[in-house]
């Protein structure tokens, strides 16, 4: 398959992820959302290492899968933790910070 | 049509289809449940693209760990947070939203299709994977990469995932 | 030869300033000596000077010391000099003579008004600016002097500030004056143009036909003449005389009778080198002086107010020193500049005496029958009275006759129908004159008293009157109240009628065979000679004959209408109405001029300055206000709503480089 396909593919999981951050009001699925398009980046990444026969690209998706788990961990503490003091988790119930 | 190009193929719609998924279903359960089923097809994309160890990584941590944790805390909460979903106060959004998305991607296809970038890829002889691998396997290829080039994201990686530790202490704690 | 000139005008100076600066700590007794004395000073010096200046021969009688070079700027060269010649010797004498009289009469006049010391603070200024006008050497501190003495006028006329009528008056005065300072700094301009100079002996000095263009002497005598328009109350800028009647009666008097309405004449006379070269200016001048006369005549027939008719009458007498000095005879307008000065004075003061008396009413309905009461205000009067009508041997028979004369000899000598017309228009103008003047007399002074007669109307004036607040109250004042003026009054009154009667034997007597006594031409002659047409001693009689017959007849039909006294009824006769409300030139003007002038002005305020100037910095602010809110709006606190735009921005970046290529 040519490089051109997996980016592609890279591309429309990308998009479904964003589509679902925006559209979505339960932070746990956003963050789910957000967990679709750094995985769509690694798809990306795979692809390129794997086409400019190269070990870096591999390298970036072991980076971004830590850090991805990391966020995953305090996110989930954070939104925990909003649960506790609201017991609501809408995000569109957070808007104190209206301008 | 080779065998490889069917695979993908299948993959391709499978993986999207789960993908639409994730932002589809009501409950967030299997919300998770159709995220985890994507990762496990993007597993199987790397393993077509010959990154094995990445592969297997992925279903460990990711769809192993990751997501375990996910459905702990939507156990947890979802059910008590209830009727989330009702009373919509953007609607919009949505149709923005969509909009927007399928804008992103027309463009990002049309430059993949357009650009130099899948076209102008050039290997570079000299740091072949390929020839590691094929020298010294793909666990060892891959070791090597990452504690020579490597080794200070690695390390820089391992002070954020202690950064993490500590921050879900602090926020797990009773107020 | 002594020239105290310098004198003369710096006395009334420091008159004014003591009684500016102190004047109001000063008591009535210091106040008086400080006017009186500079007053007084001055006339002695102006007198020491004249006498001085008979004893020195014809061609020595100029004097003009260089007192103070003000300005030397490459071509210009200002400097500030008094001329001291037969001309300003001439009104220098007037000036301070009439002018020491009226501010003896002033004592008495102004005894009860709170303002003393700032009227004679006011009228010592205006002697002071007087005498710059006419002592000055060059055009310029003529100009200086010109403003300044419309500065009197406008803070005399306004002396009562309280009333309103008064302060408008003021202000007409200022305005129309200025349209004439107007013309005369253009005429200065255009003098200093061609002659690089403006002293008047420079100026007069270079004078030819040749050094000097027609059409360009034309436009600086047409324009110094519209000054003297403004000045002395000619058309078509006379409208403000008639209103300054607002002021005090010995402002009237001094101001509006005898000397700065004079201005004008004196200006034409000084510059007399100038007219002589454009001839259509000085028949524009003769007609216009004519007009004048003539026009103004005509409305003095009707008025009620006694000061009104006396205004009319100025501007009328102003009318033929005028035409005098457009038919070559500027002997004759200084002339009868100086007659009308006395019995012109008299005349205004009579009546203050009578307005003093009254308790400031001033409408001749309700006088009459004064004549017992007020037996010297009634003779002067009188003397006052003949004079004006041109009846021998009083002043004003020399001096009117002198101008008839003159016109009816350019008449002949051009053969132009227009100066016949002018001749005719200036005898019936003295049939006129003779007229009013003596329904003024009777009307005043013989009948019975009027003034405790109540009717209607007079009810409703005196309600008017009293909402005003005047500064002369206006009130019933019984017949035995009223009594003859002080001492301090009727003194001046005396010497003002003698001087009206022989005060005209210093004209011609070329009709009773004695041509080579004229000894006011004589002594002009250095200044004012001109070759002036002449007319044959039958013509002259002819003339003379008609005048006096005219004006007696004139006072025969008053006599016979008035003797009885004073009986007003107002006619319903459209001619009637016309003229007595003065031809509605007043309501045109303010129709056709102020009315649009002040929507102008009303309309740049609220539109130009209001809706655009204030408008555009409002709505600089309003735009600013509207962006920021909508701006606003963009923070809704909503975090979707954020990570839309920021997926928005990498949408725009994405299809940058993709349009890029």
């Amino acid at each position: 398959m040519p490089l051109s396909a997996y980016l592609i593919m890279s591309a429309i999981l990308f998009t479904i992820g964003s589509i679902g951050v925006l559209a979505r009001r339960n932070p746990l699925i956003i963050f789910m959302s957000i967990e679709l398009m750094l995985n769509a980046v690694n798809l990306a990444f795979v692809a390129f290492s794997s086409f400019l026969d190269s070990a870096d690209g591999q390298m970036f998706v072991f980076i971004v899968l830590t850090v991805a788990a990391a966020e995953v961990v305090v996110g989930l503490a954070i939104i925990v933790s909003i649960f506790r003091t609201r017991r609501n988790i809408d995000v569109d119930e957070m808007n104190v910070l209206r301008g | 049509m080779t065998a490889t190009q069917i695979a993908f193929f299948v993959l391709a719609v499978a993986s999207t289809a789960s993908a639409i998924g994730v932002i589809a279903f009501k409950n967030a359960v299997y919300s998770a449940l159709s995220l985890i089923l994507t990762l496990l097809f993007l597993a199987m994309f790397y393993l077509q693209l010959g990154a094995m160890f990445i592969a297997i990584v992925q279903i460990l941590i990711y769809a192993g760990a990751i997501m375990v944790l996910f459905l702990f805390v939507v156990t947890m909460l979802a059910p008590e947070a209830g009727g989330t979903e009702e009373q919509d106060r953007m609607p919009w959004q949505r149709i923005v939203g969509s909009v927007l998305g399928l804008t992103l991607v027309g463009a990002l296809s049309y430059l993949i299709f357009t650009g130099t970038i899948a076209s102008g890829t050039k290997a570079d002889p000299a740091n072949s994977l390929s020839a590691m691998v094929a020298k010294q396997g793909d666990i060892q290829a891959f070791g090597l990469a990452l504690f020579h080039g490597f080794l200070f994201p690695f390390e820089v990686t391992s002070l954020l995932i202690v950064v993490a530790i500590l921050g879900a202490l602090i926020f797990g704690r009773r107020a | 030869m002594t020239n105290l000139s310098f004198g003369v005008l710096i006395l009334p100076l420091l008159g004014f300033l003591i009684l500016g600066v102190l004047g109001r700590f000063m008591s009535r007794g210091a106040i008086l000596a400080v006017a009186w004395g500079a007053c007084g000073l001055a006339f002695v010096f102006a007198f020491l000077s004249f006498l001085s200046m008979i004893g020195t021969p014809v061609s020595g009688r100029v004097s003009d010391p260089t007192i103070y070079t003000w300005v030397v700027s490459g071509n210009l060269q200002i400097s500030f000099g008094q001329l001291f010649d037969p001309l300003s010797a001439t009104m220098l004498m007037i000036i301070t003579g009439v002018g020491l009289l009226i501010h003896i009469y002033s004592a008495g006049y102004m005894e009860d008004d709170p303002g003393f010391w700032r009227f004679f603070a006011y009228m010592n200024f205006f002697i002071f600016a007087m005498v710059l006008l006419v002592t000055a050497d060059n055009f310029l501190f003529l100009l200086v002097g010109w403003a300044l003495v419309g500065l009197a006028s406008f803070l005399l006329i306004g002396f009562w500030y309280q009333r309103r009528a008064a302060v408008a008056a003021a202000q007409k005065a200022f305005v129309i004056n200025v349209i004439g300072d107007f013309g005369l700094m253009l005429a200065i301009f255009l003098i200093f143009i061609n002659f690089g100079s403006l002293n008047y002996q420079d100026v007069f000095g270079k004078l030819s036909p040749s050094a000097l263009g027609g059409p360009t002497a034309t436009a600086i005598t047409l324009l110094l003449f519209l000054a003297c328009t403004a000045k002395s109350a000619q058309l078509p800028l006379y409208m403000w005389l008639p209103d300054a009647m607002e002021g005090p009666t010995p402002v009237s008097a001094l101001i509006h009778a005898a000397t700065m309405v004079t201005a004008g004449v004196y200006l034409v006379a000084r510059a007399n080198p100038l007219f002589e070269l454009a001839p259509v200016a000085l028949n524009v001048v003769a007609g216009i002086g004519g007009a004048t006369a003539l026009f103004a005549a005509t409305i003095a027939l009707f008025q009620l107010d006694i000061k009104r008719v006396l205004a009319y009458s100025t501007i009328s007498q102003l009318g033929y020193m005028f035409m005098a000095e457009g038919v070559h005879n500027y002997t004759g307008g200084i002339f009868h500049l100086t007659t009308h000065a006395y019995f012109k004075a008299l005349l205004f003061l009579g009546a203050g005496a009578v307005i003093h008396a009254m308790g400031g009413e001033q409408d001749m309905r309700k006088m009459g029958g004064l004549r017992q009461r007020m037996p010297i205000t009634f003779w002067t009067f009188l003397i006052a009275a003949l004079a004006i009508s041109g009846i021998f041997p009083l002043s004003g028979f020399w001096s009117k006759d002198d101008i008839l004369g003159s016109v009816l000899a350019q008449a002949n000598a051009t053969q132009n129908p227009w100066f016949y017309v002018l001749w005719g228009v200036g005898l019936l103008t003295a049939a006129l004159t003779a007229f009013y003047m003596f329904r003024l007399f009777f009307g005043i002074f013989t009948g019975s008293y009027r003034g405790n007669v109540v009717t209607a109307h007079n009810e409703a004036e005196e309600e008017e009157e009293e909402e005003e607040g005047s500064g002369h109250h206006a009130g019933r004042v019984g017949y035995y109240d009223i009594y003859e003026a002080p001492a301090v009054m009727t003194v001046p009154l005396v010497i003002l009628a003698v001087l009206s009667v022989i005060g005209g034997f210093v004209g011609s007597l070329a009709l009773f065979g004695r041509p080579q006594w004229q000894p006011l031409a004589n002594f002009l002659a250095s200044v004012l000679a001109v070759k002036a047409p002449t007319i044959s001693f039958a013509l002259g009689w002819l003339s003379t004959g008609l005048s006096l017959a005219l004006a007696l007849g004139g006072i025969g039909v008053a006599w016979l209408l008035y003797r009885g006294g004073f009986q007003y009824k107002e006619s319903r006769n459209p001619l009637y109405q016309l003229v007595f409300h003065k031809y509605y030139v007043d309501e045109i003007l303010t129709a056709g001029l102020v009315n649009p002038l002040q929507a102008l002005g009303r309309f740049a305020s609220r539109f130009i300055e209001g809706s655009l100037l204030d408008g555009g910095s409002r709505g600089l602010a309003f735009l600013f206000r509207l962006s920021s809110t909508g701006l606003r709006r963009l923070q809704t606190g909503y975090m979707r709503n954020y990570a839309l735009i920021i997926l928005l921005g990498v949408v725009l970046i994405v299809i940058y480089y993709a349009v890029r290529g």
